[in-house]
């Protein structure tokens, strides 16, 4: 036993770029993925992560000082640096249990199929790392790997349920028949739905906006070059730079953002052999009962609605980053927010109106969130090995995706009696967001048969 | 050699793991093209230089150029019917081309 011990320490102790990829390998091997194969992914997988050191340590270095800068001269102080979605998606695969996601993910899902609990067969492999971001965020708050693992299987039920809920209007708004998004990102609707249902009451907030003409106009802000340059200069600037100075943390700035996406291609391109051998294999398993078949929330990013109330509500966050007292966390990598859009969308059935104060009111939560969970995040980057974050300094993720439930969750998790009643509320909250938006789709179904 | 984009989001996940199986796919059948995967909020740089489309989202723009239903690839539906529509559009813009 204590030889074993000492094997898994030793490889722990390798370093996330090195044991990342050989659980890869031994996974993929096992999913009978042929050897070359499975040792290319497994590979690639050691350089997305060695990749996303660089870019995280690039986007530390360059910002940090700026940030320290503007601390000192205008007391503002936000030490947490801002590494977006694809920072949090690498860093979560160094937790050692995280290949045991996959397994459960699946199991859950073959299992609510069999007895008819879901009709949503979720083929969405790569937002495996969401669940494995709850887990670890929740085990190192409430101490216990099985308050983790609990948390992560509460998501996933509530993901297949969501995929059930929001089907109709998926394929309402996208064209796509037989499809849904069983993604946690649209659970942020349950605490926005009392907003909805009070927004439906007033009238003068269904006003038709041609969604696809202010999207032409104001598109280019959403491009991360030009949105990396802006926020780079303005940091400089707050910062009390020279021209010259602001102007090459600009161009830093930019480089970065450009960078996040380029480097987390690798971990998707690592991960599709996999990802696709397990969604055939879930396909033929059901392939003569009717489902859903749940794909990323991308569908839905053909809707101008989504990228218009986006690029709205960049400024509304950098606004809220400065003027929220308790804030920490600098918007940077993560500011393109689709934490809140994509359940504004379905909710909202693309009034963008609705969309825009959705965003609005939750931008605070995000930011809190972002704050509360950063001491966290930061231990887990960390724990990759190679990640350099300067002292006093922390990472985040300043739009922290499913901020409540993920809140809750972790304190929950260790048996806080608030967490736990907060949780309960939010269940039953969810529990009518289910119903009134079942209700809804059945309305919808009658009057289309009318009609036709 | 012809130019095949997927956008997606972000350009990661969605449109690199559609890119990724069509890679493989294109290599299957000796086809010597390679599918690049970009972000949907740049697609209009993308498009310029680019021979066929392929999308994951409903689109009513016109652009110029073949497309490709990519959501297909994620759900296994008409794969076969649309990974052929690529393989014209492929050979097509390569015989343009004059390889």
């Amino acid at each position: 036993m204590d030889v074993l011990k000492e094997i898994v320490n030793y490889v722990l102790n390798l370093g996330a770029a090195v044991f990342v990829p050989l659980i890869m390998l031994i996974v993929g091997l096992i999913a009978r993925m042929k050897f070359k194969e499975a040792f290319s992914a497994a590979l690639t997988l050691g350089i997305a992560f060695t990749g996303m050191t660089l870019v995280i340590n690039f986007m530390t270095g360059a910002i940090s000082p700026a940030a320290q800068a503007l601390s000192e001269r205008t007391g503002i102080t936000l030490n947490a640096v801002d590494g977006g979605w694809p920072g949090m998606a690498a860093i979560s695969w160094a937790w050692p249990y995280a290949f045991l996601l996959f397994p459960l993910q699946i199991a859950i899902n073959i299992v609510m199929l069999i007895f008819n609990w879901t009709k949503t067969l979720n083929v969405d492999m790569w937002n495996v790392w969401s669940k494995i971001f709850t887990a670890v965020m929740v085990s190192y708050i409430s101490g216990s790997i099985a308050m983790g693992f609990i948390a992560a299987i509460i998501q996933i039920v509530l993901e297949l349920k969501s995929g059930d809920l929001w089907g109709p209007r998926v394929q309402e708004l996208t064209g796509i028949p037989g499809v849904t998004v069983p993604h946690h990102i649209t659970l942020l609707a349950n605490i926005m739905h009392p907003f909805e249902v009070l927004m439906n009451k007033i009238p003068g907030l269904n006003k038709k906006v041609d969604a696809d003409y202010l999207k032409e106009k104001i598109g280019i802000f959403g491009e991360n070059e030009v949105m990396g340059a802006i926020i780079g200069l303005l940091l400089g600037f707050a910062a009390g730079y020279s021209v010259s100075k602001s102007l090459t943390l600009a161009v830093q700035a930019a480089a970065a953002l450009v960078l996040f996406p380029m480097v987390s291609k690798l971990f998707a391109q690592a991960l599709s052999p996999l990802s696709e051998a397990v969604s055939e294999f879930m396909r033929n398993k059901f392939k003569d009962k009717e489902v859903y078949i749940g794909l990323d929330w991308p569908i839905l990013a053909g809707r101008s609605e989504l990228w218009v109330a986006v690029i709205i509500t960049i400024p509304v966050l950098l606004v809220c980053s400065i003027i929220l007292p308790g804030n920490e966390v600098l918007p940077f990598a993560g500011i393109i927010n689709l934490s809140f859009v994509v359940a504004a969308l379905l909710l909202a059935n693309a009034n963008i109106i609705h969309m825009l104060i959705m965003g609005i009111i939750t931008a605070p939560l995000f930011l809190y969130a972002a704050t509360f969970f950063a001491p966290y995040i930061t231990k887990l980057a960390r724990s990759v090995g190679t990640v350099d974050i300067p002292k006093g300094m922390m990472l985040s993720w300043s739009t922290f995706e499913s901020p409540d439930f993920r809140f809750l969750l972790s304190f929950a998790g260790k048996f806080n009696v608030w967490g736990i009643i907060g949780l309960i509320i939010w269940l039953v909250m969810f529990y009518w967001l289910y119903k009134d938006i079942d209700k809804k789709n059945k309305l919808n179904q009658t009057e289309g048969r009318k009609i036709s | 050699m012809a130019k095949i984009i997927v956008a997606c989001g972000s350009g990661v996940a969605t449109s690199q793991t559609v890119a990724s199986k069509l890679n493989k796919m294109l290599k299957e059948r000796k086809i010597n093209s390679t599918v690049e995967a970009v972000d949907i909020k740049s697609l209009d740089h993308h498009i310029k230089d680019a021979d066929v489309y392929v999308s994951i989202v409903k689109t009513n723009k016109d652009y110029h150029i073949p497309v490709i239903n990519g959501v297909a690839f994620l759900t296994g539906m008409g794969m076969e019917m649309e990974f052929n529509k690529l393989v014209d559009a492929i050979k097509k813009a390569d015989a343009k081309k004059g390889k």
